[in-house]
């Protein structure tokens, strides 16, 4: 006689059916709508900007004489800022962006120098600064440019921390720009307390010189050669989006020739200037009596003052000159 | 000794599981070394640095300079003596005094094989024991051996296909590092986002895992081919324990020969003999250790196995300086492998054959070929092709990843040489590191002042002007200028009067290419913004390394 399923055995089977029901159901209402990703939904940034209220609105501009060592110049225009304790609050972390662009040794002029960038950092560290980050989006390849460049070994000196550039470091954000909408940002830039600029003066080109505002095109990734088409309203878009703590412009060597990657000595003037202020557009503009050029030829700054980010001129008083 | 699963005391077996063991780490170590490395690593780095030619601290060709397979096949390839000659003439000492102790203490191939034969749990002893009978396909590396030795004979050194070193370096370094990076930095990047304290395992991770698979993801032409066959050889063990050892490998079948006069013989004493057969249960080289048949010298790995297994001690490995008779053994040794005389002519005319198809394949000797950039520092590409054994060492250190394997762009003779890929990367201006690696000199070491100021050529770039925006007047762009680290800048601009519209003319300034000062070195197809087909490009021509691959008369 041929023996049914029992009652258990039939509610088990009956059980199994039905969950392996439900998972189908489930598993398809839960894809079910979903699309492929065209766009990335854009990371809407709390902020970028950095400024500290109350902050001096002065742009100084040192200038060495005989043998002043880059340390003396650092402290000698922060201290006419009024110090860097009125910029950087104890336990901050700064991000200090350099122009860490060229695998090139530091006489060339083609990076910050890390004589500058080792005082600054100290400056912050000594004003309480829990930790300082230099920080860029190298165009050679990372540890070469870190390392060749003599910031690592500055870093190191000075106490600061390398951050390497790497994929999982980028996110794309949305900038409000009039050109750049969204782009890929470089996360360790605004991920900070407060944000230096700490770019080298030198001859570019395509815009003729890269200062201040031209070094945030080392503050994004994605495909940056597409900047160069719409170079200057890029720099602006950038500089509205980024508005750091202080910049300094590293002057005391510049390059004049063959930017903005150089190679030569000959394409090197020492000049052994600092350049310190808040205000971006007039920090640049001071900048220019270097290369004996006027405003009218810098693009980007032209269209920076078009567009409101600031006026060329100073205002009286603004811009305090000293020799050292 | 119970951990090791050991049933004698500690012996021969013990010491030959801990050299395994410390070799396969110290191979995988060195393996991870070979990069750029990061933060306070410099300070290592500094010291083998000179001037501003960085050199990596850690010894990274240690395994190449023992293995002598790469040794002998540069010497008959070349008539040279390759570099650090010396760790390989002493390898050989070894085997000749005790046989094939490499395959059995050293190769980390070897010990690799050797892991993945370990404990198929559903065959009974009898059946392990006669996968382990000598089979007549243990020939087969020999006939392979005098094949690759042939073909290097006639300038074409294939022997790096199947070296175990070059083997096992190329497959970890170009395929399974830079496949578990790129799958642990998904995994991180997922951890990263769980809730605290777990997401800090996601910061913390990469810190540890990126020293090991290497910093960035990398990418490398054809990984899915070498990263298979490795997977396919490890699989083999399965079928029959340490497949490549006993079949494939032409470094075994090499020291196979070396090892006829060896004194460290086996001795089998047939009065205390119980036929149990355990001894052949775990023997690795399939080499006879039953006193019923003859112990074949030339296939034994040194493992030990066989020794510590018999329960009786008829089995033990003695240093014997004159021969032992018929006793106690009545079969005695073979000492030297033996081959087919047919079977050996017909690898001696294979090797022939190869060289000789894959000449007339038009490979890039006889014909330059534009995709083949070779590294700087490479030799001319008939003495490359001689030398290179397919390692992947330079393309294990290169700071860019430009450096990838070939496939069919340096002919069927140079498959898995290194080329420059500039989607994937440039050659850095000043960076010499790929010369000062390469095990067999087929890219001689150069220094920064020599490759700049002489200055080294690898190629020539060009610009596609129907692709260039400027030029195609779709408005200013110029990265190629920038970029470009010679000085003055090979790639110059100049004012152009081009069409932006039907019927529009603007004066733009476009680029312009002096070969005179291009290096070749791509940093300008790198990052130009047309992408894929870059809008400048780098072609072989030009390269010093090359009489004819040129273009402007030389001053």
């Amino acid at each position: 006689m041929e023996q049914g399923i029992t009652r258990r055995e039939a509610i088990k089977r009956l059980a199994k059916l039905g969950g392996a029901a439900a998972l189908t159901v489930g598993f398809y209402g839960t894809l079910y709508g979903r699309e492929a990703k065209v766009d990335p939904e854009p990371v809407v940034p709390a902020t970028a900007d950095f400024r500290v209220k109350g902050a001096s609105n002065k742009v100084v501009v040192v200038e060495g004489v005989g043998q002043t060592s880059a340390e003396t110049l650092v402290k000698e225009a922060l201290s006419r800022l009024g110090g860097m304790e009125k910029f950087i609050a104890r336990g901050d972390v700064v991000a200090l962006k350099l122009n860490v662009s060229w695998d090139r040794s530091a006489e060339l002029a083609a990076n910050t120098n890390p004589e500058v960038a080792a005082a600054v950092a100290g400056l912050c560290l000594d004003a309480g600064a829990a930790r300082v980050n230099f920080v860029d989006n190298t165009i050679n390849a990372a540890e070469r440019t870190f390392r060749n460049s003599g910031l690592e070994a500055a870093a190191v000196r000075s106490g600061a921390q390398v951050i390497y550039p790497s994929a999982r470091l980028f996110k794309t954000m949305s900038l409000g720009g009039r050109r750049l909408n969204q782009w890929e940002v470089y996360t360790p830039v605004i991920e900070a307390d407060k944000l230096i600029n700490l770019p080298v003066a030198k001859h570019h080109g395509l815009t003729r010189l890269t200062l201040g505002m031209k070094n945030w095109i080392g503050a994004v990734g994605g495909n940056r050669g597409a900047l160069h088409q719409d170079i200057h309203q890029s720099i602006v878009d950038l500089t509205r989006f980024f508005q750091p703590t202080l910049t300094i412009i590293d002057a005391v060597r510049i390059m004049v020739g063959n930017g903005p990657s150089g190679g030569r000595l000959a394409d090197v003037v020492v000049k052994n200037t600092i350049i310190a202020g808040t205000d971006q557009v007039v920090v640049d503009a001071a900048a220019l009596p270097l290369f004996d050029m006027y405003p009218d030829e810098i693009g980007y700054l032209m269209l920076a003052e078009n567009q409101g980010l600031g006026r060329i001129e100073p205002e009286p008083g603004q811009l305090v000159e000293v020799q050292v | 000794m119970k951990f090791l699963g050991a049933k004698e005391r500690w012996g021969w077996r013990g010491w030959r599981r801990v050299s395994q063991v410390f070799f396969l780490v110290f191979f995988i170590y060195l393996a991870a070394r070979a990069q750029v490395p990061r933060g306070f690593n410099q300070y290592l780095f500094d010291l083998a640095a000179r001037g501003q030619d960085l050199r990596l601290p850690a010894p990274v060709t240690f395994f190449f300079d023992l293995d002598p397979l790469v040794g002998l096949g540069t010497m008959i390839s070349t008539w040279t003596l390759k570099p650090a000659l010396i760790l390989s003439l002493a390898v050989l000492l070894g085997v000749l005094v005790m046989g094939r102790f490499f395959c059995g203490f050293v190769c980390p191939f070897g010990a690799l094989n050797h892991f993945f034969t370990q404990k198929p749990r559903r065959k009974n002893r009898a059946e392990k024991a006669g996968l382990n009978r000598p089979g007549p396909d243990r020939r087969v590396k020999y006939y392979l051996l005098l094949l690759f030795l042939l073909a290097a004979l006639l300038g074409s050194n294939q022997t790096g296909l199947l070296d175990p070193i070059s083997f096992l370096f190329r497959s970890l370094t170009l395929a399974v590092f830079p496949a578990l990076g790129f799958l642990s930095d998904g995994a991180m990047s997922l951890i990263a986002q769980a809730p605290k304290p777990f997401d800090l395992v996601g910061f913390v991770g990469p810190y540890v895992l990126d020293p090991v698979f290497g910093f960035g993801l990398r990418a490398y032409q054809g990984a899915f081919i070498f990263g298979g066959l490795f997977v396919f050889i490890l699989a083999l063990n399965r079928i029959r324990p340490r497949y490549f050892c006993r079949v494939l490998c032409p470094l075994g079948a090499l020291l196979g020969f070396f090892s006829r006069y060896a004194v460290l013989n086996l001795t089998k004493d047939q009065e205390l003999c119980t036929d149990c057969g355990l001894c052949r249960v775990d023997c690795q080289g399939a080499c006879g250790p039953h006193p019923d048949e003859p112990w074949l010298r030339s296939e034994c790995h040194l493992c030990f196995n066989c020794q510590a297994a018999c329960p009786t001690g008829a089995l033990k490995f003695k240093f014997q300086f004159s021969r032992p008779g018929p006793e106690p053994s009545p079969l005695p040794a073979q000492d030297a492998p033996d081959l087919r005389r047919r079977a050996v002519l017909a690898s001696l005319a294979g090797g022939a054959a190869l060289v000789g198809f894959g000449r007339v394949s038009l490979a890039a000797p006889a014909r330059p070929e534009p995709a083949l950039v070779r590294p700087p520092g490479s030799l001319a590409e008939d003495e490359f092709l001689e030398r290179c054994v397919r390692c992947g060492l330079c393309l294990k250190v290169c700071p860019t990843n430009v450096l990838v394997p070939t496939l069919t762009e340096a002919g069927w003779e140079g498959v898995w040489t290194p080329r420059l890929d500039f989607n994937l990367g440039y050659c850095e201006y000043s960076c010499t590191l790929c010369s000062s690696v390469c095990p067999t000199g087929a890219i001689r070491e150069i220094n920064a002042r020599e490759k700049n100021e002489t200055p080294i050529v690898i190629g020539s770039a060009f610009i596609d002007r129907g692709r260039c925006l400027p030029w195609s007047g779709q408005g200013p762009c110029l990265v190629c200028e920038e970029v470009c680290p010679t000085s003055p800048k090979a790639i110059y601009l100049v004012s152009q009067e081009v069409w932006v519209e039907p019927n529009k003319t603007e004066r733009l300034p476009v680029p312009q290419v002096n070969l005179s000062g291009c290096v070749g070195c791509g940093v300008c197809s790198y990052k130009c913004p047309v992408k894929g087909r870059p809008a400048v490009y780098v072609s072989s021509v030009g390269e010093t390394r090359s009489a004819v691959n040129r273009i402007l008369l030389p001053e």
